[in-house]
């Protein structure tokens, strides 16, 4: 693999100089002639009765076009559980239950009139603690399920629970055991842009839908099943992105903003947006599960871990979203963090009167890492064994299969800790307890695809045309990570040609294959796949059309010199140099014979073949295109959550230096390094800016940031009261990339979209305890906690 | 958002004379809160008469103390070195609101009549004796900072009246004052607590060594040095943010200071008697108890950061401190 002339290059993100000028077409400025503009209300109470709802007075509001209620569209089930309508009509269960909402001729005018929308409610009691909501006799959420049928409980029918080994006979033969409890709460994505979309139907009711999500394919699917519900069978839905201002989640399942969207649509038979403010981004968007965990870990007398017993509780808030599937990937770190043979975990997903969740970045590994990473640390200590020495005791190795059936290929985890402990002078600065810390974690994470549906494929197709541009429409989305640079470096790498050459069109279900999504850190790996192959079938068609048409263009050449100078002898060509594809190459736009690189007169510059292939005058002209489907060798869990589920897993080491000022428990950090995995790096400033960007979101998590929820309302719904960090914090990171290539990845490539955020809050929390001697397992990590724990313990 | 007319008068007669003649008016400065409460829905204006372009209002002057315009943006008194060496804790203040962005365009005016609890540049104030400079039809007034916020989005402006300015007493060389501003991330942020303080001392021993004391890295042992030198507290104000509806002083702190040597006892009590005269309240931005416990361990930090700017100390390389 060596060569390469521009994978492993910081080759700049050129496609991205519109945003920063102001000329990307984000949802905010797609406007379509006629277009009219959406708004929601939403409840008033986290539980209650709708007595009646009286939308005259804002329906007489000029401007206003529409005004629906659950009423007036079809009482059809949307979400993943089927667990609720569109707009809620008898009953709202959350304050972020959607009552009525309004299109009219400017935003404005919308909101106005949902100012004049009447509600009557009628308060129910109300149930916000997940603990009480287990409770047999507590009040029930939903009365019953999707399909009328009646509920007993609370606790949601997802059958979350693994178990390898025996626990209970490892926990006998421990030598040290340890058991701690953790909670993490809501966490917001924090886009920069704000959720928004625009549906629009035509004269046949088929759907042109832009929208933010990322996955596209699953969206259309999506809609395509309420539209079938609503009774519009067999229409068309065309699925666009705009350019999307960040996802980190939130953009995985279609919320209920969407249908609502789309009915306004219907009913006013105009383009219809939506877009929310920063306080419905907070209030009206599902974040991060919150969580509770209580883990139990033991080792024998060599640090050798023998067991770990997990058992969570996830509030899942009144509906259902993908919160409630994230223990698929809490149990990733839970069963194959470090070598464990015998694992159990369980979590019990319940509904109560909050806010519901979906996914972000790193979709519940950062909860459960929490948990793990703590543990490890608690029994590192009990069994006198310094941190970092216990989880290299421990580590995973290439070639093991982990107990959920991980087969992990590369492993560089050694190389991660070590490097983290050198650079952060972990031997020199650990155990003083005198204000400053050091402290660990590492994570394990998908890296390789993940099959979360039936198929874990996706679809590239490429066309070059004669002037040597490479047209690429992906089948994927990109929300600003940067893969309009990333896959056109793979695919100039794989056809020959130059970054620069390459232009691609993400997002957009008329025009790329099917794709699973840009999510679970898999779209370098799976899309750079899918790129690299269809790349060489571009370059095979190439060097094959070079066969034909080097000699014409050469033969050509040398008649016209003749004719033009009657004394021009030309040369004796040894023409079986470039007789057949395999003795050409394709680089950097030029094909030459792999004999004779530097050839006088068989160089030549790709544009002339194609040109040359595609107008022959006489016979058959030829236009390069090819596509390709890709779907990895990954496998879906089976019943028992086990399964090999990605192709190859990411491995990363944060450390972190602290400061805890012991008189006000503030906590500075004052040094964190993030040593990643990345298989290879394909573009190494961009894989830094991952990291980057992760470990901030990581340090809000461990420090920070919080959604607020007091009886079931949303309280800091604004970035004055939800402290996500902002430049001026800025904390040294240092993002170590570390490259051991892996033989399934696009030049070896691994995923790193999700890693970097992954450790870095229980590496605090460790540093904390290395620095004052107490432990925070509840996050953030506020003062008030630390100097509630320094008095505690009487410093 | 409703429509609303907007208004440029030039002059801080213009502006009254406009005033006078509207409606459901208000003045606009940097706008940083107007337009935040206009886009809450919280104002509804039908006029807003900008202040922007009154430049008699915008600037500083350094005869006899300073009189600062109500116009002069946080920017400028952070960079202002005058301000800086002689009311530091006014260039801390605006040095840590909001963001730079923000600092760029919100002026001290507007801190104070918007009469936030959290103010940054309140408390300053406050300890630095300052008194608004009110304009109306019938003349000028004024009156001290401290009668002039009355509570929560309150000031004592009768209708058509503004602020042209802050005007602060010279304290002389012995003085020295400091803002410390506690909040969670280092900028956008309001303050979970604001102290400032203003320390006036007279030293027994020789300057020389009080300032040499903050070389040392042990606060206490500082503190036994600056004993041992016989530095006493002749006048001492305290002013705690968020602890109360509005910007609040610690009198009975400030009195119990008057004429003590510092020692580390003194320190101790004074922190514990401004505690006790804060009225902090549990709040989703931040606990009760943390915020009293913080009143405490401020109040000290920030008269020993005072002390140390007096000396000249502050100026030295000393060692990294908390403060
Ligand atoms: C993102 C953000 C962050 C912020 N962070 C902080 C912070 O950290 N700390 C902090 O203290 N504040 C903060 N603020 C609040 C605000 O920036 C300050 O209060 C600022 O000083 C207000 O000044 P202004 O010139 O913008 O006032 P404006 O918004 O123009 O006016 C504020 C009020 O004062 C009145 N007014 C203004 N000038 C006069 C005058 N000369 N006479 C009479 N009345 C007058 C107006 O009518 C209005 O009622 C923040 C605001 C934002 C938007």
């Amino acid at each position: 693999m060596e060569n390469l002339l521009h994978v492993g290059k910081n080759v700049p993100r050129t496609a991205e100089i519109d945003k920063v000028t102001g000329h990307a077409v984000y949802i905010d400025e797609y406007k379509r002639p006629g277009m009219l503009y959406g708004k929601i209300l939403y409840s008033q109470y986290a539980h209650a009765r709708i007595k009646s709802i009286n939308t005259e007075k804002a329906k007489k509001l000029p401007g206003v076009r529409a005004v629906i209620t659950g009423y007036d569209i079809p009482d059809v089930r949307v979400g993943f559980l089927g667990d609720q309508t569109v707009l809620k009509r008898d009953i709202v269960r959350q304050f972020r239950d959607e009552v009525a909402a309004v299109a009219a001729i400017t935003p404005e005018i919308a909101e106005d009139a949902l100012k004049l929308i009447e509600v009557e409610y009628e308060p129910l009691p109300a149930i916000f603690d997940p603990i009480e909501a287990m409770k047999p006799d507590a009040a029930l959420v939903h009365e019953t399920d999707a399909r009328g049928r009646p509920l007993r409980s609370n606790i949601l029918p997802l059958p979350w629970k693994f178990s390898a080994g025996d626990v209970d006979k490892a926990r006998e033969e421990s030598t040290y055991v340890v058991k701690h409890d953790v909670t993490t709460p809501w966490i917001n994505q924090c886009c920069m842009g704000t959720s928004g979309c625009v549906a629009e139907f035509d004269s046949n009711n088929n759907l042109t839908y832009c929208a933010q999500t990322n996955v596209i394919f699953g969206a259309k699917q999506r809609i395509a099943t309420y539209l079938r519900n609503i009774g519009l069978k067999g229409k068309k839905i065309r699925v666009l992105n705009p350019v999307v201002g960040g996802s980190f989640g939130t953009k995985l399942d279609t919320d209920i903003y969407e249908f609502i969207c789309i009915q306004l649509a219907l009913k006013t038979r105009k383009p219809v947006k939506i877009r929310f403010t920063r306080e419905e981004e907070f209030a009206a968007l599902p974040p991060r599960q919150a969580s509770r965990f209580t883990i139990e870990q033991g080792c024998d007398k060599e640090g050798k871990l023998t067991f770990r017993k997990v058992d969570a509780i996830l509030d899942n808030g009144a509906y259902t979203s993908w919160g409630a599937t994230t223990p698929s990937v809490m149990m990733l770190p839970i069963s194959s963090m470090y070598r464990v043979p015998n694992v159990s975990f369980q979590a019990t997903c319940v509904y109560t009167n909050n806010i519901y969740s979906q996914a972000m970045r790193g979709y519940g590994n950062p909860q459960a890492a929490f948990a793990v990473e703590t543990s490890m640390d608690l029994l590192a200590e009990k069994a006198g064994i310094d941190p970092a020495e216990f989880r290299l005791i421990n580590r995973n190795h290439p070639g093991d299969v982990t107990p959920m059936g991980l087969k992990i290929t590369t492993c560089p985890l050694e190389e991660c800790i070590n490097t983290v402990k050198e650079k952060i002078k972990w031997d020199e600065k650990r155990g003083k307890k005198n204000g400053r810390g050091v402290g660990m974690a590492s994570l394990i994470h998908v890296a390789g695809g993940a099959r979360v549906y039936l198929s874990d494929g996706t679809g590239i197709r490429i066309k070059v045309n004669e002037d040597g541009e490479v047209d690429v429409l992906s089948g994927s989305t990109d929300q600003g990570q940067g893969s309009p640079t990333v896959i056109a470096q793979i695919i100039a790498e794989a056809t020959g040609f130059r970054p620069e050459d390459v232009n691609i069109v993400f997002g957009d279900t008329a025009l790329g294959l099917w794709d699973a999504g840009t999510h679970a850190s898999r779209h370098t790996f799976v899309a750079g796949n899918a790129a690299v192959r269809a790349g060489e079938l571009i370059k095979r068609q190439i060097l094959e059309l070079a066969v034909q048409h080097i000699p014409k263009l050469v033969k050509r050449s040398l008649k016209q010199q003749q004719k033009k100078n009657p004394d021009f002898v030309p040369p004796e060509l040894d023409y079986t140099l470039i007789d057949s594809p395999d003795k050409l190459e394709l680089k950097d736009r030029m094909i030459y014979p792999r004999e004779a690189p530097d050839h006088p007169y068989f160089k030549t510059e790709v544009g002339k073949i194609l040109t040359s292939g595609l107008h022959v005058g006489v016979g058959e002209s030829k236009a390069v295109a090819a596509e390709v489907f890709w779907d990895p060798p990954t496998q879906m869990l089976n019943a028992e959550m086990k399964g090999n589920y990605s192709c190859t897993y990411a491995f990363g080491t944060a450390g972190v230096e602290v400061e805890v000022d012991k008189q006000t428990g503030e906590v500075k950090i004052l040094k964190l390094v993030s040593a990643h995995d990345v298989g290879r790096a394909i573009n190494p400033t961009l894989v830094k800016g991952q990291i980057y960007g992760a470990a901030y979101i990581g340090i809000g998590y461990g420090l920070t940031e919080r959604v607020q929820v007091v009886d079931g309302k949303v309280v800091n719904a604004n970035f004055r009261d939800y402290k996500i960090l902002t430049a001026n914090d800025n904390i040294p990171v240092e993002a170590v990339i570390i490259e051991d290539p892996d033989p399934a990845g696009p030049y070896g490539a691994k995923g790193i979209g999700e890693p970097g955020l992954v450790p870095t809050a229980p590496a605090i929390a460790n540093a904390i305890y290395d620095a004052v001697g107490v432990w925070i397992k509840d996050l953030p990590i506020t003062p008030e906690k630390v100097l509630a724990a320094l008095k505690a313990q009487g410093q | 958002m409703k429509a609303y007319d907007y208004h440029k008068p030039h002059t801080v007669k213009e502006a009254i004379d406009i005033m006078g003649g509207l409606e459901n008016a208000k003045y606009i400065a940097g706008g940083t809160d107007v337009m935040v409460l206009l886009r809450q829905g919280k104002i509804n204006p039908a006029n807003l008469v900008s202040l922007r372009n009154v430049a008699e209002i915008s600037r500083i002057d350094t005869q006899n103390g300073i009189r600062i315009g109500a116009g002069v943006t946080h920017t400028q008194i952070a960079n202002n070195e005058f301000i800086r060496e002689h009311y530091s804790a006014l260039a801390d203040g605006a040095g840590v609101v909001g963001s730079k962005q923000i600092r760029n365009v919100a002026t001290i005016g507007g801190n104070i009549c918007n009469a936030a609890p959290s103010a940054d540049t309140a408390c300053p104030l406050l300890v630095l004796d300052a008194e608004a400079v009110i304009a109306g039809k019938s003349g000028e007034r004024q009156v001290p900072v401290d009668d002039f916020i009355v509570g929560p989005s309150q000031v004592a402006l009768e209708k058509g009246e503004l602020v042209t300015g802050f005007v602060i007493p010279a304290f002389g060389d012995r003085t020295g004052s400091a803002y410390i501003k506690h909040a969670r991330r280092l900028a956008m942020d309001l303050p979970i607590l604001g102290i400032a303080v203003r320390a006036t001392v007279k030293i027994g021993g020789a300057q020389a060594a009080c300032r040499d004391a903050f070389k040392l890295t042990d606060v206490s042992d500082i503190v036994k040095r600056l004993e041992a030198e016989g530095l006493v507290l002749e006048d001492v104000r305290v002013a705690m943010s968020v602890v109360a509806p509005r910007p609040v002083r610690a009198r009975k702190a400030e009195e119990a200071a008057k004429g003590k040597t510092i020692s580390e006892k003194v320190l101790e009590e004074l922190g514990e008697i401004a505690a006790s005269e804060s009225k902090p309240r549990d709040s989703f931005r931040g606990e009760a108890w943390y915020r009293r416990d913080m009143v405490k361990v401020l109040t000290k930090r920030a008269l020993l950061k005072s002390i140390e700017r007096m000396t000249g100390a502050s100026s030295m390389v000393a060692p990294s401190r908390l403060w």
